[in-house]
């Protein structure tokens, strides 16, 4: 379980300890008091996590989980037990409640009612549903909601990459892509090819991805179908857009866009499913930037360039930009949120002798 | 024990591989090193040496002698000792 080992990486202490010394001066915090996670059923670790910064932020958690039995969230709370059970965490031990009960309004209205703070992780719908139900005047939401993603690849970085360097930069993709089927928010679907054309090395990195693919991707027909259905449904609706579509056989389909349409983020592969598109100019990407963009992932092309291209044209989406390889990395900081400063409180106190 | 006993005893113990292979070794050249694999000998080696590495420098840690080079920026020393 990858993503179990992942989570267990970030908690391990050196990381723990990078973040205590990151946010040293929250010494003059506290947490809010007790918070209401609603964590989603489509990425299992995702609870723990989202316990994790409410803990570190200073608050007691309540924690739904999803009531699908992940064998993730049945380890990672067995071993919390375990932890628990030693009895050297009583404080922390009171002050937590991993909790699963089937879809209820009435609970979650309850337990949303007594809490400081409630964080919510979810579709549209969800999210939707659980703010129906109010909250205390005083009380915070932090809404991690449905987000779209991005790659943007510059082929005169990747030209001259030896092809053992193109299939690490392959299983980098691979690891953002495929490891969750393009089901994370920040998995992305389209690649923005940023260079001059230079369809030799396009190919080679496809056909790099496509070698990873088939050496560890269960490819499940129901993907096979997802994907191929996809394609036809692209074929009639994107009327004439697509400059072309490739298939790798099963394993990778690739549709190239001549234009970025209006509602990109519409467009949305899984198992294996990319929109391209080709540009020298990066700029190209600003109209179709909503604030339902969340992470572009990037090789080959200056970060400083792609920050300029948010913060140049304030963009009101993407607030996430990292190297390929790294979108799955969930961080306190996330969504554009500072999550340890958002769900603690600041006590000013003027006067002190310092 | 030196910095370079404690070095090859997290690769040997991690891995469960022998002190002869360690030479040369890189990134996913055995099962045991995988991404999951990586992260355990990360912990192990920032364990033993009270480091915390820097997630580029984790990236860049592609074989036995990367990681020699890589724990000498954070003052682990191997030279012989």
């Amino acid at each position: 379980m990858v993503d179990v080992m992942t989570f267990a990486f970030w908690i391990r202490s050196a990381n723990l300890e990078r973040l205590r010394r990151a946010f040293a001066e929250c010494d003059e915090r506290l947490g809010l008091g007790v918070l209401l996670h609603i964590t989603p059923s489509n990425v299992p670790v995702n609870f723990a996590f989202s316990y994790v910064f409410g803990l570190l932020a200073g608050n007691a958690n309540m924690v739904r989980v999803p009531s699908r039995t992940w064998p993730q969230i049945t380890a990672i709370s067995s071993a919390m037990n375990r932890v628990f059970e030693s009895g050297n965490h009583e404080q922390i031990r009171r002050r937590t409640a991993i909790l699963r009960y089937p879809r209820n309004d009435k609970i979650t209205a309850d337990l949303s009612a007594q809490c400081s703070g409630r964080v919510v992780w979810g579709g549209d719908g969800t999210i939707a549903d659980i703010r129906r139900l109010p909250l205390p005047p005083r009380a915070v939401e932090l809404v991690f909601a449905d987000r779209y993603s991005l790659c943007v690849l510059g082929a005169s970085a990747m030209t001259s990459l030896s092809d053992k360097a193109m299939h690490q930069l392959a299983r980098r993709f691979y690891n953002d892509t495929y490891l969750v089927d393009q089901n994370a928010c920040s998995s992305p679907h389209l690649v923005f090819w940023n260079h001059a054309p230079d369809e030799e090395t396009e190919a080679r990195f496809w056909n790099a991805v496509e070698r990873v693919v088939r050496e560890n991707y269960a490819l499940e027909p129901i993907k096979q179908v997802d994907k191929y259905t996809r394609l036809l449904r692209d074929a009639v609706e994107l009327d004439g857009n697509a400059a072309l579509c490739a298939r790798h056989q099963e394993y990778l389909y690739r549709v190239k866009l001549k234009a970025l349409p209006a509602d990109m983020e519409a467009l949305r592969g899984r198992y294996g499913y990319f929109y391209e598109y080709h540009s020298e100019h990066l700029d190209d990407l600003a109209p179709i930037v909503t604030s339902r963009y969340q992470t572009l992932t990037y090789f080959g092309v200056s970060p400083e360039s792609l920050r300029d291209l948010v913060i140049g044209n304030r963009l009101s989406g993407i607030d996430r930009i990292v190297p390929v390889g790294r979108a799955l990395d969930l961080d306190v900081t996330w969504d554009g949120y500072d999550i340890i400063r958002s769900l603690s409180r600041f006590i000013s106190v003027s006067g002190l002798d310092s | 024990m030196s910095n370079s006993n404690k070095y090859d005893t997290a690769f040997i113990e991690t891995f469960q591989v022998d002190a002869q292979r360690l030479s040369g070794l890189q990134y996913q050249d055995i099962k045991e090193w995988d991404s999951i694999g990586h992260m355990q000998l990360m912990s192990v080696l920032e364990e033993a040496f009270s480091v915390e590495l820097d997630i580029d420098d984790i990236i860049d840690f592609s074989s036995y002698e990367k990681g020699r080079e890589i724990l000498s920026k954070y003052g682990v020393s191997m030279a012989d000792e």
